[in-house]
């Protein structure tokens, strides 16, 4: 028998890595928000590999990202990021998110490169947890989409 | 004082490039292990590398592996800046020669601290010294 | 119902924090007053930030001043932080006492304003990498006037950015493991520390005696007389050869004349004086 995944990953746990992520890199006292209703835009992500499959979207409202960019690069206000910029940094957001979410599994993970788009829907997978947040009044989600079971800490059968 | 900045994300290499050059540095960016493997045969072997893990071609414990086994380059302190963050992946890039370890997300403090750390953070009013 | 914070009491706040630490913080952050300073007001059962403001500026008890100062300067500690006194205690003075004890006799060190728990630890991972038994023969009290910073220094837990900030790579792999998205210091090195609420402005209960003692960053936040008293008071739970770490713009000299400053790797140790 095996435990559901969200007993390694669930959203308290998304929701303190996510606002390390953001202390750090989008500015100290640009605080996260909770926020729970559906968010539409464009999707960063990377996959997880290994014991567990997955993958970490994060999603952010088309009217936040080149807030989001601008934050990160530490650009002046009347500055306007790239689109490839606001690509590179949503890419990189999610990278970061899902480096810390792969930490939280047991056993060896591999973790895929970034990629931008819209999300990759998984038809096999259910939303193993969502967290959805709001940044200076923009709509953010982060998803984690996989198999609902947690693997295994430790193999009791040993092969013959 | 040096620092080769290797990250596939723009984003991140203008980032630590920016700390770096606070602190006095001389930074050079690579988008990924092969990249800036090019730069130190080209003859600038810098003080310090930040180097991130996951990248395309090659990437960076591969890299911390070429020039460890590269003895020209012995000088170089190789440091990852990467979000891998699992116990064992630490222990891998140790192994593999990296001196020290950054997990992203990083404050600029978290540098600051690693570079005292390993005896790399200039003087603050001293000028760069050209090599 | 929690009252927001006035631009009076901002200013009041900007200034306290400015003359204690030298940060500046800039107008336009009420709310980050306000986001840091709530979970303070909370424990002290105050509605808001605005009464705890109120209260402090009333009477200004050093240590609900230098949690306030805390709460909006740092964020996190760092490992080795002013390293000198780290490098000190494993090049100077443990040799030092090695050569004065008995072998395998016990060594009690203090970590006198604990915080989270960074110092405590960094002395104890020292140790256990540098002298034999250290894990049976090392006691580190630590203490904190904050019950919260005790309860954290107990638990052994650190988020991903604490064990960012100076611990160096090797000494994480060696001696935390991972849990959940923390890492949690060796069960042997959270054995060898002792946590402990204690208000240095107090009298102190029965404690040492220490052969090595870190109070640092602590005297800055008291009155000359309290800095006085305080020193007076950790003399009296140290051993005559014992070994004294201040902050780095800390010193008695002018406060208490009953200490000897010595260099001590490549800064200074306080020691008592002989006959004093």
């Amino acid at each position: 028998m095996s435990a559901p995944i969200t007993a390694l990953i669930d959203g308290e746990t998304v929701t303190a890595v996510a606002g390390e992520v953001w202390s750090a890199l989008v500015g100290e006292e640009e605080l996260l928000l909770p926020r729970a209703v559906p968010v539409d835009g464009p999707s960063s992500w990377v996959t997880v590999t290994g014991p567990w499959d997955g993958v970490v979207v994060l999603t952010c409202a088309a009217s936040g990202t080149a807030d989001l960019a601008r934050s990160v690069l530490q650009l002046d206000d009347d500055e306007q990021p790239t689109a490839e910029d606001v690509d590179d940094v949503l890419r990189e957001l999610a990278n970061i998110l899902g480096g810390n979410v792969k930490s939280l599994l047991p056993g060896p993970s591999a973790l895929g490169l970034p990629e931008t788009g819209p999300a990759p829907l998984r038809a096999e997978d259910e939303d193993t947890c969502r967290v959805s947040a709001s940044w200076r009044g923009h709509d953010l989600a982060i998803t984690i989409q996989g198999a609902s079971e947690a693997p295994a800490t430790t193999t009791t059968e040993v092969p013959k | 004082m040096r620092a080769l900045v290797i990250d596939d994300s723009r984003a991140m290499r203008r980032i630590v490039a920016s700390i770096l050059e606070g602190f006095g540095y001389e930074t050079r960016p690579a988008g990924h292990g092969r990249e800036a493997l090019d730069v130190l045969e080209e003859g600038w072997v810098p003080d310090l590398a930040c180097i991130d893990w996951n990248m395309p071609v090659m990437d960076g414990l591969q890299f911390v592996s070429a020039v460890r086994a590269n003895p020209a380059w012995r000088q170089v302190t190789l440091m990852m800046v990467t979000t891998e963050s699992e116990h064992g992946q630490i222990v891998k890039a140790l192994a593999a020669g990296a001196h020290e370890y950054v997990i992203k997300p990083f404050t600029a403090d978290a540098i600051a601290d690693k570079l005292s750390l390993l005896g790399l953070m200039p003087a603050a009013s001293s000028p760069g010294v050209p090599a | 119902m929690t009252t927001a914070l006035a631009t009076s009491g901002f200013d009041w706040v900007c200034q306290l924090v400015r003359r204690e630490s030298a940060i500046v913080l800039a107008p336009g952050k009420e709310y980050l007053v306000e986001a840091r300073l709530m979970p303070l007001a909370r424990q002290l059962g105050l509605p808001g930030v605005a009464e705890l403001v109120e209260r402090v500026r009333a009477r200004p008890e050093p240590a609900l001043v230098r949690s306030i100062v805390e709460a909006l300067t740092t964020n996190e500690t760092s490992w080795f932080r002013d390293g000198d006194p780290f490098t000190a205690l494993t090049g100077t003075v443990v040799p030092a006492l090695q050569a004065a004890r008995r072998p395998g006799e016990p060594i009690s060190i203090w970590s006198a304003a604990c915080s989270s728990g960074q110092e405590a630890y960094t002395i104890a991972m020292l140790l256990a990498d540098s002298l034999p038994n250290a894990t049976s023969r090392v006691r580190i009290t630590a203490t904190d006037l904050s019950r919260a910073m005790v309860d954290r220094t107990r638990a052994g837990r650190f988020s991903q950015l604490e064990v960012n900030r100076g611990l160096p790579a090797p000494m994480l792999v060696r001696h935390f493991s991972r849990v959940g998205a923390e890492w949690e210091i060796s069960p042997a090195l959270r054995q060898m520390v002792t946590a402990s609420e204690l208000n240095l402005a107090g009298p102190l209960p029965r404690l040492g005696p220490f052969d090595v003692v870190y109070l640092r960053n602590v005297l800055i936040y008291f009155d000359p007389p309290t800095k006085r008293e305080v020193l007076r008071k950790v003399r009296q739970v140290m051993r005559p050869d014992g070994w004294l770490f201040l902050g780095a713009a800390e010193t008695t000299l002018g406060v208490d004349d009953s200490w000897e400053r010595v260099p001590c790797g490549r800064g200074s140790a306080y020691r008592p004086m002989k006959g004093k």
